[in-house]
């Protein structure tokens, strides 16, 4: 057989008038894609702009090969992560393989007759491999209905969980509109080769071996080459209608994240959750309507495909509080695109974004776990959207009594407390030394102690430990004394700027007025702020928290783990040393060094389950919940594990949340919580190295 | 309507106080002075009414420690007008400080004075009646609710009386109001909002000569309570508890 032979043309047959009914419906098609892109491009234009760098070249073509590789849609979800990477290929292909006969036979075949190629061997291998990843696509498409009709997943139940009265039912059908439509397309062009094959039968179409096994199925069930070819342009028409409706259909519907996903992921600033963006220069300062939010922010909300991987992992929904991520995002669009598109329900004071559309309680009811944010495949930055929100209700004074009490204690004494801050370093009476000032002496460590570990007496006793611990290893370090303020990471995400900017300044000044190489920090919030915040207003210095410290003394032999303490306990990761920052393994080699045995809880790291206690949620007052509270939802999570009493953590906010929850659960005295240092205490205590008694 | 309050700054509870040598009064050399619960609450009143009816809130400091950042917050809450009188009014009573106050409002054109009903530095709480009857006008004190008709002039406040009663009082303006609470509870204020305060709005200054008036009175003293009870802790089991309850009821004669 002459290469030449192999091949097909398209729309033979056909009479004029449907061809030009065909390039008319294309048009209308891409002239509706068209349409509905422009208008999103509009609506972004009404955004802000982002404050984040424009990305390089290679980091878009990095970007571009993760959403290929579904990175972040595997990360978190193996089967829905398949199904996605299934589906996604299978689209991809086609939609390369549909370009190829377009530029084939609609430009070339008229341009440069001598350069067409669909035929020969390429074109065997085309329809094989176009064959093989339409089956691809329709299992893909099948995993995902199977899970979205059978399985109970909390992720996809679409229950709105600060707006009852919200009905989702558009909504699921919008999710089964888009499956439909692509299973559609891809059995109709199934059906479309088969009654083809019948009709016509060159031997080399059994390249085509889906088309080729359905058309021997259809000429068994008694299908003729007439009957087919009568058949044949009902079924064109139909597979080329959907596919046509289906290019119309992506920008209005969700199926438009293939495009804005990308961009969404491409542009995110990976830092803006641990260094929030300053706030916008409205009167509010804060979040008031959508034309304040980025047009970045803007894409994220339509890109949003509500896989709910917010949902079930936001500590806050999971308790029963008035807030789920995803729903908030929902919201967002949906009142972004009222305003922004039809121009309803507008800025004319009938709903307010901050306390209307998304109520008050819902946003104090965020904890900046970053959970949500870390895990969304698309992109979205939730923290940093909550927190703009939360400053226009600051900038209302609309806050409640205990945090108004709280801020009003921060401003007055510099920290949460309201104790004087005369008092800050009260702790020290009682170690058998002195620790040095910073503000009057050099020291190569600056001690950035933070309220809970200076006045708690919960935590007291541990900020005790590390300080004979850094005093064993003979490390050069000093304190602030008085001088030290709350360091305002916390106070920052409950959308208290100006406050956190005066904490700030006074942090700052005390650190110019004082000697010193590198900041250590107890709590991790600090750590956070002190890291990543403190530098865009002028203080950089090295930041490392106080694991890190002992981690690197006892590495060095100042401190030397001469017992093997003992025990089964687990860990409990900070959300602002884990998720923020990435340490998750400093601590755990301390507890190796400790000798103690690690029992991990499922849920660590990036993926660690938040005590409640972030965002300033520690000072405010309690929102109905209607399951139990996130830090007694983790003691029994841990308390759960096998042989293991103790859960052990690095962030006094833990210590007191978790204290609390103990009692909560009725397990005082039964299950313990204890700061990290107490192992590393137990393992150096005794005796303590004789070369370290002559370095002290 | 203009409405002026006074606002007074008190020692801060947060640090432990100090009592001078003599013994008489606290030892202010290291004071930190906060402005006075109450009077945040009148303030917080008088912009409720501004709000709901216009006019223009002035705020009023007699120099006592550090008082701008005080004068800014008013500001920054909605008021119109910051007054700060300079003197030497440190340890100043309330009926001197009210003759201060009464030169102030004559010269001015006020409507309504409002100011806490007590201070927790004397807890005398007279300063409103002393001023109102200086300048011969109505005073109504513990004050936690108003209502304000701006056609006739009257103000009708809300007063509440021990055992469960709630009183309407009506009087006619000008007059002075010792507030206990605000309809609502002082609004929460920004930072950025006094920060911008502080550069926008303006303190206007006075002076004053404080008069000692007489006849006044004097503090004697001032000091911690000396601890001077004596208090037993039963332990044991809940019969033997009983049984020594019974024994020391007995003793004292309470029990036959």
């Amino acid at each position: 057989m002459n290469g030449t032979d192999i091949g097909r043309s398209t729309l033979i047959g056909m009479p004029p008038w449907a061809i030009v009914l065909f390039y008319v419906l294309t048009a209308a098609a891409l002239a509706i894609f068209t349409w509905g892109i422009v208008r999103l491009v509009r609506k972004y234009r009404m955004g802000r702009r982002a404050a984040g760098r424009r990305p390089a070249a290679s980091e878009l073509l990095r970007t571009f090969f993760r959403a290929i590789g579904n990175v972040t849609v595997l990360r978190d979800d193996l089967y829905a992560g398949i199904a996605h990477l299934l589906v996604l290929s299978g689209f991809v292909v086609l939609f390369i393989g549909t370009l190829i006969v377009l530029v084939d036979r609609d430009i070339l075949r008229f341009v440069l007759p001598s350069l067409v190629f669909w035929e020969g061997d390429f074109y065997l291998g085309f329809s094989t491999f176009m064959d093989v990843f339409g089956v691809i696509l329709l299992a893909g498409l099948l995993m995902l209905a199977v899970r979205r009709a059978f399985s109970r997943l909390p992720q996809l139940d679409y229950r709105h969980s600060f707006r009852e009265e919200v009905s989702r039912r558009s909504m699921a059908a919008g999710d089964w509109v888009f499956l439909g439509l692509i299973f559609f397309i891809v059995i109709g062009g199934f059906a479309l080769e088969a009654v083809r094959l019948v009709a016509v039968r060159p031997e080399f179409e059994v390249w085509s071996p889906v088309g080729w096994w359905a058309s021997d199925i259809l000429r068994s069930a008694g299908m003729d080459a007439g009957e087919a070819s009568s058949w044949y342009p009902v079924f064109w028409w139909t597979h080329s209608a959907a596919s046509l409706a289906f290019v119309a259909y992506v920008p209005w519907s969700k199926a438009v994240h293939m495009l804005l996903a990308y961009v969404s992921l491409a542009w995110k600033d990976e830092t803006q959750n641990a260094s929030l963006p300053a706030p916008p220069e409205n009167e509010a300062g804060g979040y008031t309507a959508p034309t304040d939010l980025t047009w970045l922010e803007l894409v994220g909300l339509d890109a949003c495909i509500r896989c709910g991987r917010c949902h079930v992992r936001c500590p806050s929904s999971l308790a029963g509080m008035p807030l789920s991520p995803r729903d908030v995002i929902l919201e967002l669009r949906n009142h972004a695109n009222n305003t922004l598109l039809h121009l309803r329900g507008n800025g004319n004071g009938l709903h307010r974004m901050t306390g209307d559309v998304i109520p008050e309680q819902t946003l104090w009811s965020c904890i900046s776990c970053s959970n949500c944010a870390t895990h969304c495949p698309v992109g979205i930055n939730h923290v940093p959207l909550m927190v703009q929100m939360r400053r226009a209700l600051v900038s209302d004074g609309s806050v409640d009594e205990q945090l108004q009490q709280t801020l009003v204690n921060l401003q007055r004494c510099g920290n949460a407390m309201g104790q004087s801050d005369r008092m800050r370093a009260k702790w020290t009476k009682e170690l058998p030394f002195k620790i040095r000032d910073a503000r009057r002496e050099d020291v190569e460590y600056l001690w950035f102690v933070g309220d809970n570990a200076s006045y708690d007496p919960r935590v007291q006793g541990y900020t005790r430990i590390t300080a004979k611990l850094f005093e064993a290893a003979g490390l050069d370090f000093g304190i602030l004394y008085e001088a030290e303020r709350n360091a305002g990471n916390d106070v920052r995400r409950v959308g208290e700027e100006g406050l956190f900017e005066m904490l700030a300044e006074k942090n700052i000044r005390a650190f110019a007025k004082s000697r010193f190489r590198t900041i250590v920090t107890t709590d991790p919030h600090s750590y956070n702020t002190l890291k990543n915040e403190y530098p865009a207003f002028g203080a950089e210095y090295p930041v490392i928290h106080y694991t890190e410290l002992l981690a690197a003394l006892i590495e060095n032999g100042h401190l030397l783990p001469v017992r093997r303490v003992g025990g089964r306990v687990t860990y409990q990761d900070p959300c602002y040393l884990a998720r923020y920052n990435g340490l998750e393994n400093t601590p755990r080699t301390l507890l190796d060094y400790a000798g103690v045995e690690l029992v991990e809880m499922k849920r660590r790291g990036r993926d660690a389950w938040c005590c409640g206690a972030g965002g300033g949620r520690l000072w405010m007052e309690d929102i109905p919940a209607k399951d139990e509270r996130p830090a007694e939802q983790r003691i029994r999570e841990a308390a759960a594990l096998d042989g293991v009493d103790t859960i052990v953590t690095a962030c006094p906010k833990d210590l007191v949340m978790f204290t609390d929850a103990i009692k909560n659960v009725g397990l005082e005295g039964k299950f313990f919580v204890r700061d990290i240092a107490h192992y590393v205490w137990e393992a150096i205590e005794q005796p303590i190295p004789e070369h370290l008694e002559k370095e002290a | 309507m203009n409405i002026l309050v006074i606002l007074k700054q008190v020692p801060d509870l947060v640090e432990e106080l100090e009592i001078n040598d003599d013994g008489t009064d606290l030892d202010r050399t290291w004071m930190r002075y906060i402005p006075s619960e109450y009077d945040e609450h009148a303030l917080e009143q008088a912009i409720l009414l501004k709000e709901e009816h216009g006019g223009t809130v002035t705020a009023l400091c007699l120099r006592i420690g550090e008082v701008d950042d005080t004068l800014f917050t008013a500001a920054a809450r909605g008021a119109d007008r910051l007054v700060r009188i300079e003197g030497d009014f440190e340890g100043i009573s309330s009926r001197d400080a009210a003759a201060v106050y009464a030169d102030h409002i004559r010269r001015g054109n006020y409507d309504l004075v409002l100011t806490g009903v007590q201070a927790h530095d004397d807890l005398n709480g007279p300063v409103g009646a002393r001023l109102a009857a200086q300048l011969e006008i109505p005073y109504v004190g513990v004050v936690s609710g108003m209502h304000l008709d701006p056609e006739t002039g009257v103000i009708h406040l809300h007063k509440e009386y021990p055992g469960g009663l709630l009183t309407v009082i009506r009087t006619e303006l000008p007059a002075v109001v010792g507030i206990q609470s605000a309809v609502k509870p002082p609004r929460y204020v920004p930072i950025a909002k006094i920060r911008q305060a502080s550069k926008s709005a303006e303190i206007g200054e006075e002076t004053a000569e404080p008069q000692s008036l007489t006849p006044g009175y004097t503090v004697r003293r001032v000091f911690k309570p000396e601890g001077g009870g004596r208090a037993e802790i039963i332990d044991g089991a809940p019969e033997d508890i009983a049984a020594r309850l019974v024994s020391i009821f007995s003793e004292h004669g309470l029990v036959r």
